[in-house]
């Protein structure tokens, strides 16, 4: 068996997941980041985007995990990962129709914005959010 | 002496009303296990953004966030009310719209929001603006949460209010649910350092006063958060008590007035008796 490390995902409404994990990638503000066991202490802010990680079955299969992340952090302790984040949706959770109307609407929000900097960040978390749903969901 | 039929009549509109007090108990009874297991559920990411929050500011030298430091030295001081929506709750929203006034007496110069319809309907009696009123548990409690997270932050950033302070219940245990005051704005770090700093060897990407600036907002959002959750799980709490002494108040009635109502009855069948006897003897002698 490949080593792994406790990983968790946490949101405020519940704790999504909470196993072994050999890989976790996750899109920090700087760009992707992968974490392996035995990473350096490391803490970062995330993007809305995709989360990927390699995460071990009960019966010590690997499986892949796939979710869409909101805004959130990563935390890499040594003997343990933590990701905090607003909301983590599953393919089976996520409304395509939604997303769309989302994606929408938040792309409206961008035009409008124009030189205030704070709303188009606003703006842009929601259009990043949006497409993370979206390619979660395979659209 | 009211007579027989009165008192029947009012055993029955007290039964009435004992079973529609019984069936909230058990609603609020079922409804405060379903918050509680959402304050349960919140629990681990209040742990593990508290405690990001202490690594944080261990590793940042100085801490350079608007959320750290006093706001706007002119401006109002900015103050969330907290109830339920609903009563039938006991003193539970009274206590909280209660410490509200007092503070608001002590207190020239505030600006208000409102959570729950009961804060809204307080504040609306009292002098005082309302900048905006949000419900506490109707639609999505989180985004809820998010919005007046969002609402409160641009007042503050942008000097609208000079500080924030939160009036909402504390669940102590299912009986009691006391009334707090407390500063949400500017945070005040939480200093305590029984969990030592895992050193200086954490790496911050890209650098630990960009990740506070991300985290202080999430972590305003989340004591907001779990404060709604608060609030209701002592509602219901609240509700539960108070369905629970007005059921057995009713039952202490119905048996009083069932008492009462025996005994008129039994009075009026003496007098009838004594009417009869009365008659026959005049009858006879």
């Amino acid at each position: 068996m490949a080593n792994a490390i406790p990983f968790q995902l946490i949101t405020p409404l519940s704790v999504k997941f909470d196993g072994e994990a050999e890989l976790v990638i996750a899109v920090g503000t700087e760009g992707e980041v992968g974490i392996l066991p035995s990473h350096a202490p490391y803490l970062t802010a995330l993007r809305p985007g995709v989360l990927r990680a390699n995460v071990h079955e009960a019966g010590g299969a690997t499986r892949r995990l796939e979710l869409a992340l909101s805004e959130g952090f990563m935390q890499a302790l040594p003997g343990k990962v933590t990701i905090l984040a607003d909301a983590a949706l599953d393919r089976d959770e996520i409304d395509i129709a939604q997303a769309r109307a989302d994606l929408a609407a938040a792309q409206e929000e961008q035009k409008a914005a124009g030189g205030d900097l704070y709303a188009q960040r606003r703006a842009l978390v929601k259009i990043d959010y949006a497409n993370a749903r979206l390619a979660v969901a395979g659209v | 002496m009211p007579s027989v039929r009165d008192l029947r009549d009012r055993i029955r509109s007290l039964k009435n009303t004992q079973q529609i007090t019984k069936a909230m108990k058990q609603v609020a009874a079922a409804k405060i296990r379903r918050a509680e297991a959402l304050q349960k559920q919140s629990r681990p990411y209040a742990d593990a953004i508290g405690a990001m929050l202490r690594d944080l500011i261990a590793n940042v030298g100085s801490i350079d966030h608007p959320f750290m430091k006093p706001g706007a030295a002119d401006a109002p001081g900015g103050v969330i009310l907290m109830t339920a929506d609903k009563g039938l709750a006991g003193s539970f929203n009274a206590n909280l719209i209660r410490m509200a006034e007092i503070h608001g007496r002590e207190n020239a110069n505030l600006a208000w929001y409102a959570v729950g319809i009961k804060a809204r309907n307080a504040l609306r009696r009292q002098r005082g603006e309302t900048l905006q009123v949000w419900p506490l548990a109707q639609g999505d409690m989180f985004a809820n949460a998010q919005a007046l997270a969002q609402r409160v932050t641009d007042d503050f950033t942008s000097g609208r209010i000079a500080s924030l302070i939160l009036v909402s219940p504390k669940l102590v245990n299912m009986m009691t649910q006391r009334p707090e005051l407390r500063q949400i704005l500017p945070i005040v770090a939480d200093t305590d350092t029984d969990e030592a700093p895992k050193g200086g060897a954490v790496e911050f990407e890209p650098s630990p006063e960009f990740v506070l600036g991300r985290l202080l907002p999430k972590y305003l959002e989340f004591t907001l958060y779990s404060a709604m959750l608060e609030t209701n799980a002592s509602f219901y709490a609240a509700q539960l008590v108070a369905m629970n002494n007005a059921t057995e108040n009713a039952k202490k009635l119905i048996d009083q007035n069932t008492i009462e109502m025996n005994k008129a009855r039994q009075a009026a069948i003496t007098k009838e008796i004594l009417e009869i006897v009365g008659g026959a003897e005049a009858l006879a002698g």
